[in-house]
């Protein structure tokens, strides 16, 4: 066997390599299958081919691998989709570091192929699109150089450089051609279920927006830049830099341990009023992307209406109802990857004399302390306090203590007994968990009504937006202030309320963001309305100018973008004509051999007597030889033919018409005068045709 | 000029339908063309947007692969350099030239369309400019002449997806000669009589390596003299030569023998006439409807083993570029 090109096997496992992206990108792969690939595709790429020494030894293997992942699919924990991929990348693996022969190759590719399929179906990563475009080019790049190799004899080298020009021009067109097919394809959808699309690695599992929020956990969150939410706010407020609190739900009820509501669902709607709007609200149009990972509305402090939401989702966009759930939280009732929706809040002044908006039982937990709360609890916020009894003086009085006598720490020591002790009195720093369940219990214990808020704060200006970070999440405190409502009180020392990420990958990643974004909107979320308003906007006539007469009226013509396209549409019709008539490799038919074969067939008609093989030329010869009358009509009608088919002189319009009447008459003339017997004929004449 | 002579609808039909490239699909191709099936399927079947981006991919691929191969073999200009001498049932060397004006080819396979010979001749790549010899081992499995219409030039270029075949018409016949082996059979008697240097008392001469001069005697052939020194001398002198002892061989092959005895008998005939003319001495060869004289030689071999490879074919028409060997 011919010892296969480094080069080539190098491109093919980096093109598997990709294809597994595509796929490991969904984050929903399970780890082992992670190291699995990855150390088959390190090993592969140095050339080291295990398989080729124990190949029984990893067939098992794979036969283990599929009992596994049958036994995770029948149990439940898997998806089936999920499996089938895990399975096909241990299969690349194997095929990869096996011995590198025509039947590897071809099983390696096909897994591959496989597996950019599977990502499709699990991630809606803009990561998917880089890694289909890395293994088209690289799997294109092997596939080619393998069927150059396999054509070159022994010993010669492999014109790999001839390869690439040509294949690259080819794969850049067919790259234009899948985006050509995506844009202009019609979208169907059978809506069959298939597997839903993951966000992909750095998905949130933010405090808040699980169903409880647990004192205790890594408070890693905050060092993520992956951003969550982008919004557009009206009126602008056009600062850098939001101090604004996205509020997204409050919490009541505290055991000791993890916070909860006392209240469940409630009703679902198109939109939610939570309380009744003033004169001047405060609009945002939300999207909340898909490293959000939670189905709960975002809004600013104080919410008023949230609702008119759309869920994306991998099989096309759809209105999503909004459930009331207690504690304020407005959650979608579709589960989907990415949402747009409008919330209105109030504006921090419009507060006073507000409703609370609460039910009894929630408005009976605001002053509810877990049953073992440590006695020594309510003796520091009397001692803090010193007699202060005015809720939000009260509030602010603790929140100034708890900033300056205790630090903050995303660190963790596992999971104490008393998680809020162990922060009060032993450990004396925690996260912003912490902070705010310290001072809502500590205010409870004064006999102030107060409950726990999470969500987000800040908000970093980008495209006229703000968009909003996996790291911003933060918790914070509501006191009840009689006559104005839930007051925001935030005991978290403020240099540490916002994202703690670095400032560079943050800004990096901003922008992959914003590309993201637009990948997300132009991509996935492509749908059949916005084929038909691709299409509409090439004929819609154009709006009328802004310093445009308004007695003016729109112009009736098309716009110059559809002339544009007209031309573009025709102009690929004429090129694809002239390729297929040329790839068909037939001359086309002169209008002189058309004329000609009219005149053979009127002649064969008249059963004018003409020898085999003999042309129109010879045969006017021999007929003006024979001083045949036919001769007078055929004469110059040969002399037209032989000009117009090699003279250049073509034949002018309507000429062939008169030529062929001219030949007809004298056709007609020539059988009546034979019709006609002459004179002492006798009997019947046979004639031979 | 002639006329063209319109052809029935029958035959215009086909005429009409038939491929300018005939395509035939892979193991690979199959399998991709598969997934690509099973990708629109679940892009259909779930709407999912990468899914028919992906689609879009896959089929644009074949719409390259096809535009990338029909390049490849769009502009190529073949030429038959043939075989120097092809036995049956023997791998024999064939060569074909290819050559281009413009762009690149990559993974031409050759083979002769529409013959009984076996085998295909590879370019991994054909560059503009220059014509390459392409070389090939073909196989013939029985004797007489091949008649070659055309050439398929395949390409799997780009992707090895699709077998694009161009057949490039090209009339040839190809002689195969009979099959080489041993002779079983001793060649029988060699000729009698004054022929050649054998038997032969008057010519004492012959035509080996030079032995001397000798004086011109009266009514000896003056071809021999050797003038220079004749001149030199003064005297006609001739050169005289050693005498080789060469015999006369004529093989006959019988009339009336079809089928396998002729194959076999052909096949005996040249191994014999191989044989002698390798040991120097004259063969002619005897045919039921010609025969040749006796020679000795490489080409006098060479005139025997085609004599003997028409046997048979003498009806059939050579084609209009008949060769011995291409």
């Amino acid at each position: 066997m011919k010892r296969p090109l480094r080069l080539r096997l190098a491109l093919r496992d980096l093109a598997v390599g990709f294809a597994f992206a595509a796929m490991a990108m969904s984050g929903q792969l399970p780890v082992w299958v992670l190291g699995v690939f990855i150390g088959a595709l390190v090993l592969a790429l140095c050339d080291v081919r295990l398989v080729a020494r124990f190949s029984r030894l990893s067939a098992l293997g794979l036969l283990v691998a599929a009992v596994l992942l049958g036994l995770q699919l029948t149990a439940g924990a898997m998806n089936a989709v999920v499996a089938a991929c895990a399975f096909a990348s241990l299969i690349a693996a194997q095929r990869m570091l096996s011995t590198p022969d025509a039947a590897a190759e071809g099983q390696t590719h096909l897994t591959g192929l496989l597996m950019v399929a599977g990502g499709a179906a699990l991630s809606g990563d803009m990561t998917y699109a880089l890694c289909l475009i890395a293994f088209g080019v690289l799997a294109s790049l092997a596939l080619a150089l393998g069927v150059v190799e396999a054509a070159v004899p022994d010993g010669e080298p492999v014109p790999v450089r001839a390869v690439l020009r040509p294949l690259s021009v080819g794969v850049m067109f067919a790259v234009a051609g899948a985006v050509a097919f995506f844009v202009l394809f019609p979208r169907l959808n059978w809506a069959m279920v298939g597997p839903r699309s993951a966000p992909g690695f750095g998905a949130v599992s933010s405090a808040g927006y699980s169903n409880t929020v647990r004192l205790g956990g890594a408070g890693t969150i905050k060092g993520n830049p992956r951003v969550v939410l982008r919004a557009t706010l009206t009126p602008d407020p056009g600062r850098e830099a939001l101090d604004a609190y996205w509020v997204g739900r409050t919490y009541d009820t505290f055991d000791g341990m993890e916070w909860t509501n006392v209240v469940g669902a409630q009703q679902t709607e198109r939109q939610i009023t939570l309380r009744p709007a003033s004169d001047t609200l405060l609009h945002q149009r939300i999207e909340l992307l898909p490293a959000y990972g939670a189905r709960t509305l975002i809004a600013l402090e104080t919410p008023s209406r949230l609702g008119n939401a759309m869920a994306h989702t991998p099989t096309g966009t759809r209105n999503s109802p909004v459930q009331l759930q207690g504690g304020g939280e407005v959650r979608f009732t579709v589960t989907a990857p990415s949402y747009t929706y409008e919330a209105y809040s109030l504006p921090p002044d419009a507060k006073k004399g507000m409703s609370d908006g609460l039910v009894q039982a929630e408005r009976d937990q605001l002053l509810a302390l877990p049953e073992h709360l440590d006695a020594r609890v309510a003796q520091l916020a009397a001692q803090v306090l010193q007699g202060e009894k005015e809720p939000l003086a009260a509030a602010r009085k603790l929140a100034t203590f708890l900033q300056r006598d205790y630090g903050y720490t995303l660190e963790q020591a596992g999971t104490p007994e008393d998680p809020l002790a162990e922060f009060l009195f032993v450990r004396k720093a925690g996260h912003c968990e912490h902070f705010a369940t310290a001072l809502t219990l500590m205010l409870r214990t004064q006999g102030i009504g107060a409950r726990l808020a999470t969500g987000f704060y800040g908000g970093a200006r980008m495209d006229g937006g703000y968009l909003v970070r996996a790291g911003d999440a933060h918790a914070w405190t509501h006191v009840l202030v009689p006559g104005r409502g839930f007051v925001t009180v935030d005991a978290t020392p403020p240099s540490n309320r916002t994202s703690q990420g670095s400032v560079l990958l943050e800004k990096v990643l901003a922008l992959y963001e914003a590309v993201e974004s637009r990948w997300r909107n132009s991509v996935v979320d492509y749908s059949f309305r916005d084929q038909f308003e691709l299409a509409s906007a090439l004929v819609r006539p154009p709006r009328r100018a802004p310093g445009a007469p308004a007695n003016e009226g729109p112009s009736r013509l098309p716009p110059p973008r559809a002339w544009v396209t007209a031309a573009v549409v025709a102009f690929v019709i004429w090129r694809a004509g002239r390729f297929v008539s040329r790839w068909t490799g037939r001359a086309p038919v002169l209008e002189a051999t058309r004329f000609l074969d009219r005149v053979d067939t009127a002649l064969q008609k008249a059963h004018v007597p003409r020898f085999e093989h003999e042309t129109l030329e010879d045969l006017t010869t021999r007929l003006a030889r024979e001083g045949h009358p036919l001769a007078l009509a055929l004469t110059p009608l040969t002399r037209r033919y032989l000009e117009a088919r090699f003279g250049g002189r073509a034949l002018r319009e309507g000429e062939a018409e008169h030529l062929l009447a001219t030949l007809r008459r004298a056709l007609d003339a020539e059988a009546s005068r034979r019709a006609v017997k002459p004179a002492g004929q006798a009997g019947p004449t046979a004639r031979a045709s | 000029m002639k006329a063209p002579a319109r052809p029935p609808l029958k035959a215009r039909l086909r005429a009409l339908l038939r491929p300018p490239r005939t395509l035939s699909v892979t193991k690979t191709g199959r399998t991709y063309l598969v997934v690509t099936f099973g990708v629109g399927l679940g892009a259909l079947n779930t709407g999912n947007n990468l899914l028919y981006l992906l689609l879009g991919l896959l089929l644009s691929m074949v719409v390259v692969s096809g535009v990338l191969s029909e390049r490849c073999l769009r502009d190529l200009t073949v030429r038959r350099v043939g075989a120097d001498a092809a036995f049956a049932r023997e791998p024999f060397a064939y060569r074909w030239a290819v050559s281009r004006k413009k762009g690149h080819g990559f993974a031409l396979t050759f083979s002769e369309d529409l013959s009984p010979l076996t085998g295909t001749g590879k370019l991994g790549h054909l560059s503009a400019g220059k014509e390459h010899i392409v070389r090939a081992d073909l196989a013939a499995p029985h004797r007489g002449p091949v008649r070659l219409s055309g050439v398929r030039v395949t390409t799997t270029w780009p992707l090895g997806l699709f077998a694009k075949t161009r057949v490039f018409s090209l009339e040839g016949t190809l002689l195969v000669y009979p099959r080489r082996g041993y002779a079983c059979k001793e060649p029988g008697p060699a000729e009698k009589g004054p022929r050649g240097e054998s038997g032969s008392p008057r010519h004492l001469d012959g035509t080996g390596d030079v032995a001397g001069l000798r004086e011109l005697a009266p009514n000896e052939d003056a071809r021999r003299i050797h003038w220079l020194k004749s001149a030199a001398a003064g005297r006609l002198l001739k050169v005289e030569r050693e005498r080789e002892e060469r015999r006369i061989w004529k093989l006959a092959l019988e009339t009336g023998l079809t089928g396998d005895a002729l194959e076999r008998r052909c096949e005996e005939v040249a191994a014999q006439a191989h044989q002698l003319l390798d040991a120097g001495h004259e063969v002619g060869l005897q045919l039921p409807e010609r025969a040749l004289r006796p020679a000795a030689g490489a080409s006098q071999e060479r005139r025997i083993l085609q004599a003997l490879a028409w046997v048979g074919f003498e009806g059939v028409d050579a084609g209009t570029d008949s060769r011995e060997a291409a």
